[in-house]
Order: structure tokens, then C-alpha cells, then sequence
């Protein structure tokens, strides 16, 4: 048992210390509920002084230790209640590599390498004309505002692709924005935004989104593209054959059709799985990225 | 009471609260005119007796959260004075019909479970 917290940000501190080791969004999470209950009790109770208040806070809201283990708890029902259930295992290498258009997070996947390319264009810009237009007004007193509204935006967008991550690549990511510093000199309160290490790695994330989102898109566009156009092929030509349809252009085969067009096909099947595998992939590879980059990097 | 009492009870309280803090809450929502913030809801709470059961009130957030994900309630940002921006809490109108069956739920649950306390067992 710790001694009792003296301050907010000694409540939060312990609050994070209990935290130790749970997931970093759910720790974001716990720390901005009792600092919005915290502060909320303060301004109700004006002339309390804040040691007073936060001993009778452990029977109110309940002290650091109990409130991490009540945020364990949900967090472990929830989750358990919410999570889409894992496809069953299927048996085999063959009903493995075709079970993938199945599994949800595979079709997720490859609808956020789609996104990505905007939402990578959105970010990289956002952050490059920030940081050039806050370096470049650093020398004007209107540059610290320009500064902090940079800073600003950067946590919102971080946010928000942190919710676009969960929902769509299925990695828990924080559900309340980074806050923190409140009761110190606003001074402070900006050198803070500078040796925050998340402030530098969510820039970091963003700028890489461009490069990422390109080859995210191009992955996909082409891997869907060329399967799907090679099966309608084979089956425009099957058809044809058959004379049940006409072919505009010339064909140009350099196997003998009774071959090609089987080969067209089985090609265009297997690549469409394959594209589903690799948009499975990256969306495991990138929600790992966005954890580590968004999130991780400050939390112990 | 005694020390070998209090743990069990402490036990079914957790258990019990468990299953009735989402009713309590959605409860407080709909009785509400305005969209409440997650301290006003705790200390309404408190006024009115003990729901939480002798659960401490920092539980109210994680359950609030996940009625807005289940779209029973709808929740906004307002900035705020005295801290960090308070996320305020409606209830949906889905959130309504829910909180109807839930609230026939309880009922009868509450008369069995009576019923059978009061030894009215056929």
C-alpha cells in the first residue's frame, strides 16, 4: 500500500504506476476518467484543500490501487464481450489459405490500405506544413500559438487514426485524447509538448503514413485488380469459345487456349486469396506500428 | 458482522452490482433532461443511496463507454474549466427500448427471486 496521494498528479501517478504493464490505451483511458472526476470534485468543493479532498476521494471514486483493478476487470469483460470471435481453426494448408476471405480483419485490412492513401496524404501534410510553418515563425512571438495549434492538431489526428486503427485493424487503441499538465505553468505546459517523446513519434507515424499509404494502395490496388480481371478474362473467354460471346481486340496466347484460359483462372483464384493474406498481414504489421508509434512510446 | 461473513457479501455486492450498474446508469440517462457528464452521474448516484452497492464510482466510466458503443447512449465532447474536457452523455432512443426490457427484466426477476426468499414456492 502506497502512501495516500497528496496532489492530483500524485493520485495519477499512482493511478499509472498500478497500471503497470496493462494495455497503454486503457491506461490513456483510466488517467483521463479520474482526471476529469478529480478535477470535477475539486471545482465543487472550492476551498477544500486538495490532500483533503483526495483522502475522501478513496471511498468516493476509490484510491489508485482499486480503480486500476476495477479498469482490469471491465476491461477483460468487455473485451471479451465485444471482440469478434477468432474464425474457427480451420483444418489443413488448404482450407487455411482459402479461409481468409472468411475472416473479417482480412477485409478490413485491405478497405484500410485502400484509405490509407488519403488519410496518409491528409497527415504527411498536416504535419510538414505545421512544422515548416512553426519553424519558420519560431523567430515571431506569433509562433508560439502557431506552435500549440500544431501541436494540437497533431493529438487530434493521432486520435483519430487511433480509432480508424481499432475499428478497422482490431488493435485497442486509447478512446480519450493524450492530457495531461493541468496546474502548471503554461510555460511549462509547452516545453512539455517538446520533450514528450509521443509528440516527436506521432509526427514521426504521420509522416511515414504518406510512403506506407502509397504502397498500402498499390499493393492493393494491383493485387485485386490483376486477380479479378484475370478470372472475369477467363471466363469472357471460356464464353467466347463457346460462342456465347464476342471478343473485342486480338488474343494473343502463348499456350493453346484448352491451357491458357484454365491457367488464367487458377492464377486469378490464387491471387485474390494471396491479396487477402497480404492485407491480413499488413493490417497485423501496421496496428502494431500505430500502437508502438501513437501510443507506447511515453507510457512508462 | 463477522470477518468470515463480510468477504461472501462483499463477493455477491461485486457480482450483483456487476449486472445492474448498466440498468442503474441507462436509468439515470433517461431520467435526466440534459446530457450529464460521468462526476454529475456519480454523485447523482450517490444522493440517491447506494446502487453501486459499495462499489467504488470510478466503475461508472468503463460502463458509460461501453453503452455508448452499444449505441444505447450518445456522448459528446464540451471543453470544461476545471480540467480536462468532459465527455457528456445522452441516452439514444434505441438506448430507450432497451432500457424498457431491461426495466421488465429486473421486475420480474426481482418477484421470482422474492418469491422464492419468501418461501411462496408451490
Amino acid at each position: 500500500m502506497t502512501a495516500t496521494p497528496k496532489t492530483i498528479p500524485e493520485y495519477l501517478e499512482q493511478l499509472r504506476a498500478a497500471l503497470r504493464g496493462a494495455d497503454p490505451a486503457l491506461v490513456q483511458d483510466a488517467l483521463y476518467d479520474a482526471e476529469e472526476y478529480l478535477r470535477s470534485e475539486l471545482a465543487a468543493h472550492p476551498g477544500t484543500d486538495e490532500a483533503t479532498l483526495l483522502a475522501s476521494i478513496a471511498t468516493s471514486y476509490g484510491a489508485p490501487e482499486e480503480v486500476a483493478e476495477i479498469y482490469r476487470d471491465t476491461e477483460a469483460q468487455v473485451s471479451q464481450a465485444l471482440r469478434t470471435p477468432p474464425p474457427a481453426r480451420r483444418q489443413g494448408a488448404l482450407a487455411a489459405f482459402f479461409g481468409v476471405a472468411t475472416d473479417p480483419h482480412a477485409w478490413a485490412g485491405l478497405f484500410y490500405m485502400l484509405l490509407s492513401l488519403a488519410t496518409g496524404i491528409i497527415y504527411f501534410t498536416a504535419v510538414v506544413t505545421g512544422f515548416s510553418l512553426s519553424a519558420g515563425m519560431m523567430v515571431l512571438i506569433i509562433g508560439i500559438p502557431v506552435v500549440i495549434l500544431f501541436v494540437g492538431i497533431v493529438r487530434i489526428l493521432s486520435l483519430v487514426e487511433g480509432r480508424i486503427v481499432e475499428v478497422m485493424l482490431g488493435e485497442r487503441m486509447p478512446r480519450r485524447p493524450l492530457y495531461q499538465g493541468r496546474g502548471q505553468p503554461w510555460l511549462k505546459r509547452i516545453g512539455a509538448m517538446f520533450t514528450d517523446p509521443r509528440t516527436w513519434s506521432t509526427m514521426l507515424y504521420m509522416v511515414l503514413m504518406l510512403p506506407l499509404g502509397i504502397l498500402y494502395f498499390t499493393l492493393a490496388v494491383i493485387g485485386m485488380s490483376t486477380s479479378l480481371s484475370l478470372v472475369l478474362g477467363s471466363v469472357l473467354a471460356t464464353l467466347s469459345f463457346m460462342g456465347l460471346g464476342e471478343f473485342q481486340g486480338d488474343i494473343n496466347m502463348l499456350v493453346p487456349p484448352w491451357l491458357g484460359v484454365p491457367l488464367c483462372l487458377l492464377a486469378g483464384v490464387l491471387g485474390f486469396f494471396l491479396t487477402l493474406h497480404i492485407a491480413r498481414l499488413v493490417a497485423r504489421a501496421h496496428g502494431a506500428l500505430a500502437k508502438h508509434l501513437l501510443v507506447k512510446t511515453a507510457q512508462y | 458482522m463477522s470477518a468470515e461473513i463480510e468477504p461472501h457479501l462483499k463477493k455477491f455486492q461485486k457480482e450483483l452490482s456487476a449486472g445492474t450498474v448498466s440498468l442503474v446508469l441507462l436509468a439515470v440517462l433517461a431520467q435526466s433532461g440534459e446530457a450529464l457528464y460521468g462526476y454529475q452521474i456519480a454523485k447523482r448516484l450517490e444522493r440517491t443511496g447506494d446502487p453501486l452497492l459499495g462499489g467504488k464510482q470510478s466503475a461508472l466510466y468503463p460502463v458509460l463507454r461501453n453503452l455508448s458503443a452499444a449505441g444505447l447512449a450518445a456522448s459528446h465532447v464540451e471543453p470544461s474549466v476545471s480540467g480536462p474536457p468532459r465527455r457528456y452523455y445522452r441516452i439514444t432512443a434505441f438506448g430507450r427500448q432497451v432500457l424498457d426490457a431491461w426495466r421488465q427484466a429486473w421486475r420480474d426477476t426481482r418477484r421470482s427471486v422474492d418469491s422464492v426468499l419468501e418461501g411462496q414456492l408451490p
